[in-house]
């Protein structure tokens, strides 16, 4: 009886290591590892490895990739190699500061509605409606009433991402507050939020961070798409999108506006997706094998 | 079965609510009011008030809060600013691209989707199932817009073709609005059908596992039979539902690729509604989409009836 209030045995290195073992068992899951770590280090070197983002030569529009400039000019002559790197921080600053906004608004939100039920009704229609815009269209009326800064694109993209946190976190609470090991901390008097943040919190936490690294991939997507569009960051931000959206305007002539930046953007979700798929399988027990069948 | 259907519309009502109310809030959270952009940036606060009167805006919240209730329930979505006419009447005149560039697309994501899953289950671990959901990765982590501005690089700057952009409305013939919808509707199909392509091919995986596929291969069934007749016809479940989920995603899809391909659909209307701070369209077209989004997932979860008999809703 008294085990089930004691603090769980510490052994974390043995746990870690069998942690990391399987994850790293699958060598998908390792690619995307390496992805992932190389765009961040790229991001974080970027005033070592780039010049400057914003300085323009004329002179020198549009000129093909070379010596010079690796990935070539764009039409005011600003480097792309060096955008292309400030994009990288950019996309992983945007990508980071999501998952970050949309798991503290949704793990507060679900946990409330899951665990103290009159909660439950009010907060999950607003989640509910939320959801029922699409998330490009909800994050586009989002910028449309902030106005475009980096900071609103990342509350826009939270904003359209914590109710889908919410849900799954709501979701995994309602199984969980019904166990007998909750219902033994209640017996011992142990106060409600004590019990939802040492008891209810750690065990919904897996299909959590499972969304994480998805949800980050949505977010670098939606920060894309969204100043693709002409609505996210504002135009002079070195961002994928941006350089994309002058891009699509000398296709003909540089073709590279479009090339080298669509390549960083695919190569980082592909990196995220394997992560995420690795994570999935490690986390998810329900799910592991389903979508990829290894063992 | 009816009062299922009917439970589920009614359903639906508190959720349009809350969905009008986001909409109404979110207009209203915006710095500066749409009064001052109608009168121009010369007006005088004399003339700022007098439309900011004429438009009701000088009303307490909550009273703007049930007019728009109100006006949302007798179908009046407002006027617009700058193109000074009704928003239903632009978002009417501008469905047309968005609605045929959102089927073709599925169809070309169904079409391709579908038919890679069950490969890729049938050859379970081989060659080919790697090859195809390395592909699949590969395609759900593409943009649609990237996809996009790729194909026209390649099939109408390089080849020539396509249309580089552009739309060729119904009225002038069919063929013409087939060829400049090919490339938009494969940049968002291919996307999609890389979805379906992983849902299908686990959906199939698991059915393969059941006992009635074990049986039909006991009593001497051939594996044709078993994975064309029996196993697929049980995937479709889940199947349908990435379908129908996809068909949702593809009309917000085509909003992005709308813009790569300069189709004046809604997409390009609530883009420049949103440059011009045409707030009315802003919220016209979001209802517009959020409401066939949610008709679209109700009939989704309806579909299952039709596809397993075993669900039946009280």
């Amino acid at each position: 009886m008294s085990v089930l209030a004691l603090p769980r045995p510490a052994e974390p290195v043995r746990r870690r290591a069998l942690w990391l073992s399987r994850l790293v068992r699958r060598r998908a899951t390792v690619v995307g590892l390496v992805v992932l770590a190389a765009t961040t280090v790229v991001g974080i070197l970027a005033p070592v490895i780039a010049g400057d983002p914003l300085r323009m030569d004329v002179a020198a529009r549009l000129t093909a990739p070379g010596a010079a400039h690796w990935f070539g000019t764009d039409d005011v002559g600003r480097d792309v190699w060096s955008r292309v790197v400030y994009g990288a921080r950019l996309s992983l600053l945007v990508g980071a500061a999501v998952v970050l906004l949309a798991f503290a608004v949704g793990l507060v939100c679900g946990l409330a509605a899951g665990y103290w039920r009159h909660l439950d009704n009010p907060v999950m229609r607003v989640m509910d409606g939320l959801m029922a815009f699409p998330a490009i269209i909800l994050a586009i009326a989002l910028m449309a009433s902030l106005g475009p800064s980096v900071v609103n694109v990342i509350v826009a993209i939270g904003v359209v991402y914590a109710p889908r946190v919410a849900r799954i976190v709501r979701g995994s609470v309602l199984v969980i507050r019904e166990t007998t090991y909750v219902e033994a901390a209640r017996a011992l008097g142990v106060s409600d939020l004590v019990i939802v943040a040492r008891h209810v919190l750690p065990n919904c936490l897996s299909p959590v961070i499972v969304q994480g690294s998805f949800v980050f991939a949505a977010a670098v997507l939606t920060e894309a798409a969204l100043s693709f569009l002409g609505v996210g960051v504002p135009p002079y931000v070195p961002s994928w999108g941006n350089i994309l959206a002058e891009g699509r305007l000398y296709l003909q002539q540089a073709p590279w506006l479009v090339l080298y930046p669509g390549a960083a953007i695919m190569l980082t979700i592909f990196g995220l997706n394997l992560l995420g798929d690795g994570l999935r399988d490690l986390l998810d027990p329900r799910l592991r094998g389903l979508v990829r069948e290894r063992s | 079965m009816k009062t299922y259907i009917a439970r589920r519309l009614l359903a639906l009502i508190p959720v349009a609510l809350v969905v009008a109310t986001v909409a109404f809030v979110l207009i209203h959270l915006a710095p500066g009011d749409p009064a001052s952009i109608i009168a121009g940036p010369d007006a005088n606060p004399d003339d700022v008030a007098r439309i900011q009167r004429q438009l009701g805006l000088d009303a307490p919240f909550h009273v703007q809060l049930f007019r728009w209730y109100g006006r949302l329930a007798q179908g009046d979505l407002g006027q617009s600013i700058f193109l000074r006419r009704p928003v239903l009447e632009a978002i009417l005149d501008r469905a047309e691209p968005t609605i045929l560039l959102t089927l073709y697309a599925t169809l070309i994501a169904v079409a391709l989707g579908v038919p890679a899953g069950v490969v890729a289950a049938r050859h379970h671990d081989g060659a080919t199932d790697q090859v195809l959901m390395a592909g699949a990765l590969l395609g759900i982590s593409i943009p649609n817009f990237l996809l996009g501005l790729l194909l026209i690089l390649f099939f109408s700057v390089r080849l020539g073709w396509f249309p580089v952009a552009g739309y060729s409305p119904l009225e002038y013939g069919w063929f013409g609005t087939l060829r400049s919808l090919t490339l938009p509707a494969f940049a968002l199909g291919v996307v999609q059908s890389a979805l379906i392509a992983r849902i299908a091919r686990s959906a199939m995986l698991d059915v393969l596992r059941e006992q009635f596929i074990v049986a039909g291969r006991a009593k001497g069934l051939g594996e044709r039979a078993v994975v064309y007749k029996h196993a697929l016809k049980n995937a479709m479940i889940p199947t349908v539902t990435v379908i129908g989920i996809s068909l949702a995603i593809l009309i917000s899809g085509s909003v992005i690729v709308e813009q790569v391909f300069n189709i004046p659909g809604l997409g390009r209307l609530i883009i420049s509604a949103v440059l011009r701070r045409d707030y009315p369209v802003i919220q016209g077209v979001v209802i517009c989409i959020a409401g066939i989004y949610m008709l679209v997932n109700l009939a989704v979860d309806l579909s299952y009836v039709v596809f397993d008999p075993r669900v039946r809703y009280q």
